[in-house]
Formats: C-alpha cells, structure tokens, sequence
C-alpha cells in the first residue's frame, strides 16, 4: 500500500522536512501521524499524495512511484485516494450534495452510483437533513464532515487526513476521528496527522507514528507502549 | 468523451457561476467585445457591399456611342453592325430619343416629373454597346476608326475610381479585423486568466482529487466561448439595425446606388459574427489556457 525507504524531502529554501523515512503501511491499516506543529507531518502526507516528490529515497503508495517525471501516474493515483484537508478546500457557494459530487464527476460511476455514493457518503456523516445546504451556512464541524464525506464517497483505497480535527471542539473532534477511524471497517486505509495526542489515546488503529523536527518513530501498535 | 457527456449538466451549471461570481465584469467584457464586434460587422458589411457595386458597375460597363441623328437609319445600322463586329462587344443597341427618355424616367422616379418642363425631348439617340471591360481600351480605339461616329462616352474613370475605393475600403477593412481579432483574442485570454487566478483554489482542490486537467479548464472554456458569442449577438443585432437603417435612408434619394439585396446582406452579417466570434472565443480562451500554464 505505502512503501518508503530512506526517504528525505528538503525544500528548495534548503529546509529538511524528513530524512531517512523508513514506513511500510499494509492496507486496510488506520495509522496516526503525531508531532508537533512544524514536525513534518504535513510534508510527509504532501509526499503521499504527490504533491511534493522525495529529494533522494523511496516511495510508492498505492504501488505508484512519487516521482517528478511520473506527473499524469500522480493524478491517476490521486483519483483512488480521498484526501481530506485541514482547511476543508470545499467549493463556495455550493450545496453539501454539489461538493460530494464533485470529488466523483470524473471518475469511471455512472451518474446513478454518483448519486447512491454521496448519498449514503453524507448520511454516513449525519448531514443528511442538510444535503441542499450551502456549504457556506454550515459550521466548522459540519464542513469538515461535508469533506470527509467527498472523501469517502469516491470509494477510494486510502483516505489522507491533514489534521482533520484542527477547527473543531473536542467533543466535534472525537466524533470525527470515530468516523474516520471506522472506514477501517470497509478495508480501507486511513491516514491522520493530528498534533493533538490526547484526543488519540482510545481510538482503535494499528500503527502510531510520531514525528519530530523529520525524523520518525513508528510501529508502535497499542495503548500502553506509546501512553 | 464518455466523462464530458455524462458532466456536460456541470460544465453548463459551473461557467454560470464563474459567469456570475465575476457578473459586472464579465458585463463590461460583453459591452465591449460586442462594440468591437460591431465594428468589426459594419466593416466587413461596407467592403462587401463595395465589391458588390464594383462588380455590378462592371457587369453593366458599357460605352455610348453618338451620332448624327440626321443620318438614315441604314447608315446607323451599318454603325451598329461594325460595332458588334469588334472583339469584346457583348451587345449593341439603338436607343433612339424616346427609349432615351423613358429610361431616364424610370431612373429618376418621382423627381421624373422635372423632365416635364422640358419643351423637347432633351435627349439624344446613341448605341448602347455592352463590352468586356477589361477589353475596354482596345475597343475604344478600334470604335475611334470607325468614321461617322461623333462622340464616344465611356465610363472608365469613374469605374476607375469606384475600383481605387473599392480597394481601400478593403485594405482598411484588412487592418480594422486585423485590429478587432487582435483585441478580441487579449480581452477573451485576460478574462480567462482572470477566471482562472480567481478560482486558484477550487482548481488546486480539483487537482489534488486527481481531476483531469480537461475537466479543470473547460468551463472556463465554455465561459470564453460563452462572452464572445454573447457579445457576437448583440454586435449582429446592433450591425443588422445599422444596415437597415443606412438602406432605409439610401435608397430613397439615392435610387442609382445599386446595393446588394439587404436580406442578404442581413443573413451574411448574421452568419459571420456569430462564426467570427465563436471561433475568436475559442482561440481567447486558448491563449488564455497557454498564459496560464507558462505561468
């Protein structure tokens, strides 16, 4: 599923975001990347989701090798990932139903399984009674559900959340870490960075990674051994 | 294919909000494209209609040829039978004094009354000689050697100069659509870009959900396409006004002035805004795209 060996990102202003990566996620797997603002962890998902590509070393997701000259693979990898962003990226203007569509439109459904996936995507997230809302009178929470929701309706194999909880109340963060953290029911994998670690400290998952200052710690499967 | 037609509801529904997220915008834009337009129509109108002229001027080039009217009419027709005998005469008719008459009546219309002042038929009988025109000169001369003739009147210097207006009409049209394609396709592109700049965001969230680059840019297309046809509308339309209004006015006091039929001239005008400005619309919206990439 995700492969990476020895890996480092350096910025062109000479920053070292990560060095020397070693993870190897299976699918299915709900992993948390923890740390501290500024630890990497943005760098690491922008990695995974070919938005930068790796100064020296290894990596693959979903098969697919991140590489600069491997630009139009990137996309087709992205269409089978569902990322999910911190600042939500949801189109303004448009209803809950129109931004869940959006995320499907080119990708192979029939207009009809576009129509059951973001159905079932947003009633899935409890947003159903605000299915013809504009996502611009929806609170915080709501928005990010609307974006969870885009995330999973697309079916994808991998879901990527960039801090999902970061404009939320704790009791609207656990609620959206329960949900994201159950797609694991339908085999799939499901990546979260938080810098937040107590909201993490019951949630199920099999694999925790800590990051900081771009060098991680990782494997470590259970309560007891991390807490 | 297969992804556009299936979105083709959202392409249509996505340009109307990148329509109104920039209406007063994209109101000017119409405004202006459709006044160039409409420049752009009147003078393609007036180069057609001049050529038009020039050409039924010259399909009806002919030379009048006098003569004594004391002479008989078998010397006349001898006069007539040397002329038809010259290479690039079509056709050689008498006009005696009263056919002369009646013409000019038909000419003048309602002003024909004006001839009635007149005590005698003012007109004087000649042969009308319908040439090639481009044989003209030579048949001049060869008419110059047959005795017996008075006076020979051809129409040569005012062709000439219908001709030398003619072609200036369509040099200043060449540079007037030069012009107006020019500035059509650097408003369409800037719009674009605009478009494009101001909905940076949504596109980059389109790219990370892996969206093909096709289904990212065309409903900016669609909107490139979308203004200038709207503006082409309103330029037809404003263009057709004009040209009806300009033959309303000229063919009353100037009946002589042979124009081509106005429906014609309508349905062409129509036509060929409408093309011009789809086809301009789709190269704006083009450079548009290219400006945006290399940045």
């Amino acid at each position: 599923m995700i492969d990476a060996k020895d890996l480092c990102l350096q910025y062109a202003d000479g920053t070292l975001a990560l060095q020397n990566i070693n993870i190897h996620i299976e699918p299915g797997e709900v992993v948390f990347i923890i740390g501290p603002s500024g630890s990497g962890k943005t760098s690491l998902l922008k990695l995974l989701l070919g938005m930068e590509y790796p100064t020296s070393g290894h990596l693959a997701v979903l098969g697919q090798p991140i590489k600069r000259e491997k630009n139009s693979e990137i996309r087709r990898m992205r269409m089978t990932i569902g990322p999910i962003f911190q600042d939500f990226r949801l189109l303004q203007g448009r209803t809950v139903l129109e931004n869940v569509l959006l995320g499907m439109r080119f990708l192979e459904f029939s207009k009809n399984e576009m129509r059951i996936n973001a159905r079932d995507a947003i009633e899935r997230v409890g947003l159903s009674h605000k299915i013809n809302t504009s996502v611009d009178n929806l609170s915080w929470g709501e928005r990010q559900r609307v974006a969870i929701a885009r995330a999973v309706a697309r079916k994808p194999k991998l879901i990527i959340a960039d801090e999902p909880t970061g404009n939320l109340d704790k009791d609207n963060a656990l609620n959206i870490l329960e949900l994201l953290t159950s797609f694991k029911d339908d085999h799939t994998t499901v990546i979260i960075t938080t810098h937040a670690t107590h909201l993490i400290e019951n949630m199920d998952r099999d694999m925790l990674i800590q990051i900081d200052k771009g060098n991680i710690e990782w494997g470590r499967l259970n309560h007891e051994e991390y807490f | 294919m297969k992804n556009i037609f299936k979105n083709i509801e959202y392409f249509l529904k996505e340009t109307g909000t990148i329509l109104r997220l920039n209406f007063l915008s994209n109101i000017f834009s119409i405004l202006s494209m459709a006044l160039i337009f409409c420049m752009l129509s009147m003078v393609i109108s007036g180069v057609w209609i001049s050529n038009q002229m020039v050409e039924l001027i010259e399909g009806e080039a002919e030379i009048n040829v006098f003569y004594d009217e004391s002479f008989e009419d078998s010397k006349v027709s001898g006069i007539l039978n040397e002329i038809k005998a010259i290479n690039g005469v079509r056709q050689a008719l008498i006009i005696d004094k009263d056919k002369a008459y009646d013409r000019m009546m038909g000419i003048m219309g309602k002003d024909a009354g004006i001839l009635e002042f007149f005590e005698e038929n003012p007109f004087s009988a000649f042969i009308e000689v319908k040439i090639e025109l481009e044989e003209m000169d030579l048949i001049v001369e060869r008419m110059e050697k047959i005795k017996d003739i008075d006076y020979i009147r051809d129409n040569q210097s005012v062709l000439n100069r219908l001709r030398s207006i003619s072609n200036i009409i369509r040099v200043l049209g060449i540079i007037i659509i030069t012009g107006v394609g020019i500035s059509t396709l650097v408003i369409t592109s800037h719009i674009i870009r605009q478009g494009i700049y101001s909905n940076k965001e949504q596109i980059n969230t389109l790219k990370l959900l892996g969206a093909p680059k096709y289904f990212i840019v065309l409903p900016f297309f669609l909107e490139g396409i979308f203004l200038t046809l709207i503006a082409g509308i309103f330029a037809a339309t404003m263009g057709n006004l004009a040209l009806w209004y300009i033959y309303v006015q000229t063919t009353g006091p100037l009946p002589f002035i042979p124009l081509p039929p106005l429906e014609n001239l309508i349905y062409g005008n129509t036509i060929l805004t409408l093309c011009t400005s789809i086809v301009l619309g789709i190269c704006g919206s083009l450079f548009g795209f290219a400006s945006t990439n290399k940045n």
